[in-house]
């Protein structure tokens, strides 16, 4: 069971990653802020010409489209590679002292989490300036499916912490293999402008399947793909029970293979 | 396990394997060479080995470099599985494999008191009621907000120190750091030792020969050969510096 200095310690590891991420900067925190959004405008200028491609759209409405899919996909990404290198990471810590080396893995996921809920705040403030109306429903779905995603993220992160002490390569693939799923993920084109022969991929893509559901409740205030979501959370959660056996028998052999 | 003992460690056995040539850790190297078996060199660190430590007793580990005192060690605090045998705890230990685990240079000193203190077991609470005798203790009052990395190591270990002696444990397990700092320094260190003995239990692996036998009740010899003495210090010491 947890104890209160594992809490304790869970909240000085997020907090020791986030300071550490802004340390020494002269913008500090506002970089949190600042990133997302010079590559949201980025892609906003270079792509709003497809605006209107994409389920007729209008311009506001595509800032939002675009948006949306980058931050879940930024989440994906963050959340899969904060996970992986989570164990290596605390390499140091690992052979000097024992502690519930779960809060190594759950603090990186965390702080996946906290990026996560800044950039939907971000998004909530563009949308709300461009006059983009918001349904509560479609803000408890988008919470709804953050709250999935993290929950299957962390499952993930049970073995690929695990794996990466034994095969380094892995940080290498990984990398590839989201550079892969950011296009096949349509994050800032149509589905439509993809050959038809390979469009499944998208279709049956679960990143791409939740950046639809976002859009569709940020924008249409329409609750779409629930059967999928739901199918989600209980395969998170299994993940996750499944996980949690194999990484307590693998951890214990872990400290002697750095 | 008897109610009077900390430490039981029972026919305790630990192998590593290191791999002779690199370390097949990416897979190129499994790719390059699909058919040649990683060959691995059998390491047996420690064999067949079983002591006590009594509740209270001071008890240290000797013996020349690469005899297995530190996997000994990391194995008692739960970092290491031995692959034969058990290791029994009764109490709460803390193992100090090192002082200042966890230490981020660029993070101030009062933010790394939170943060070692946390790892080692304390809580917020007892931190924040802790802290400002800490800081007196390492006499680094003035110093609080800076980073670390201005500190000098000295400062650091002292630091580290003031804030190890907080912890809350029955048992502790020492790897070369019972006294540090300068020579005052070094004073306050063995007066909090002088203070504690009796009341805790305490592994301690060292050189030190002359600390060893000053607050040791009783000392293991762990040769080259993996075998092994124990004994009452000055009969120990005294075979050990003959076999020098």
């Amino acid at each position: 069971m947890l104890s209160k200095n594992d809490i304790d310690l869970y909240k000085q590891f997020v907090k020791t990653i986030f300071k550490m991420r802004y340390k020494g900067s002269i913008l500090g925190f506002l970089w949190v802020l600042l990133k997302p959004f010079f590559m949201f405008l980025i892609l906003f200028v270079v792509f709003s010409s497809v605006s209107g491609q994409v389920g007729n759209l209008t311009s506001q409405q595509y800032a939002v489209y675009l948006l949306s899919g980058l931050v879940i996909y930024t989440f994906f990404q963050e959340g899969i590679t904060w996970g992986l290198n989570s164990i290596m990471e605390r390499a140091g810590l690992i052979v000097k002292i024992n502690f519930k080396r779960e809060i190594v893995v759950i603090s990186a996921l965390t702080m996946a989490l906290i990026n996560f809920g800044i950039n939907l705040l971000i998004i909530g403030i563009i949308g709300t300036v461009l006059g983009v109306q918001f349904s509560l429903l479609g803000i408890a779905y988008i919470l709804l499916i953050g709250l999935v995603m993290f929950l299957g993220m962390y499952g993930i992160a049970f073995f690929t912490s695990i794996w990466m002490v034994y095969v380094r390569d892995l940080a290498h693939i990984m990398e590839l293999v989201l550079q892969l799923m950011f296009y096949a993920s349509a994050v800032f084109f149509p589905i439509e402008l993809i050959p038809e022969q390979y469009q499944f991929i998208v279709r049956y893509n679960p990143i791409a399947l939740f950046i639809q559901a976002v859009r569709e409740a940020l924008i249409n205030q329409n609750i779409m793909n629930v059967k999928f979501v739901l199918l989600s959370l209980l395969l998170s959660i299994i993940l996750i029970i499944i996980g949690n056996k194999y990484f307590k028998k693998k951890i214990l052999k872990v400290a002697e293979n750095f | 396990m008897e109610k009077d003992i900390a430490i039981q460690v029972k026919n305790v056995t630990k192998e590593f394997k290191v791999p002779v040539k690199g370390n097949k850790n990416t897979l190129q190297e499994r790719f390059l060479n699909p058919f040649q078996k990683t060959h691995y060199r059998e390491f047996t660190a420690l064999k067949n080995l079983s002591f006590d430590v009594k509740k209270g007793e001071f008890f240290s580990v000797i013996g020349p470099n690469g005899v297995g005192k530190s996997t000994l060690l990391k194995i008692v605090a739960g970092i290491y599985v031995p692959d034969e045998g058990s290791v029994e705890v009764n109490g709460n230990l803390v193992p100090f494999l090192e002082l200042g685990v966890g230490f981020n240079p660029e993070l101030s000193a009062r933010e790394n008191v939170y943060l070692n203190g946390t790892i080692l077991g304390l809580t917020k609470k007892e931190l924040d009621e802790y802290i400002d005798e800490i800081f007196d203790f390492a006499e680094l009052r003035d110093f609080a907000d800076m980073s670390i990395k201005n500190f000098s190591s000295g400062m650091a270990v002292r630091l580290a120190f003031s804030i190890a002696i907080r912890v809350k444990s029955d048992i502790l397990v020492l790897d070369e750091v019972l006294a540090v700092g300068d020579a005052e320094f070094q004073k306050k260190c063995y007066s909090y030792f002088d203070s504690i003995k009796g009341t805790k239990s305490i592994l301690y692996v060292s050189h030190a020969l002359s600390s060893v036998s000053r607050y040791s009740d009783r000392v293991l010899w762990l040769k080259e050969d993996r075998t092994y003495e124990i004994g009452d210090p000055a009969e120990i010491l005294e075979k050990y510096k003959g076999s020098l």
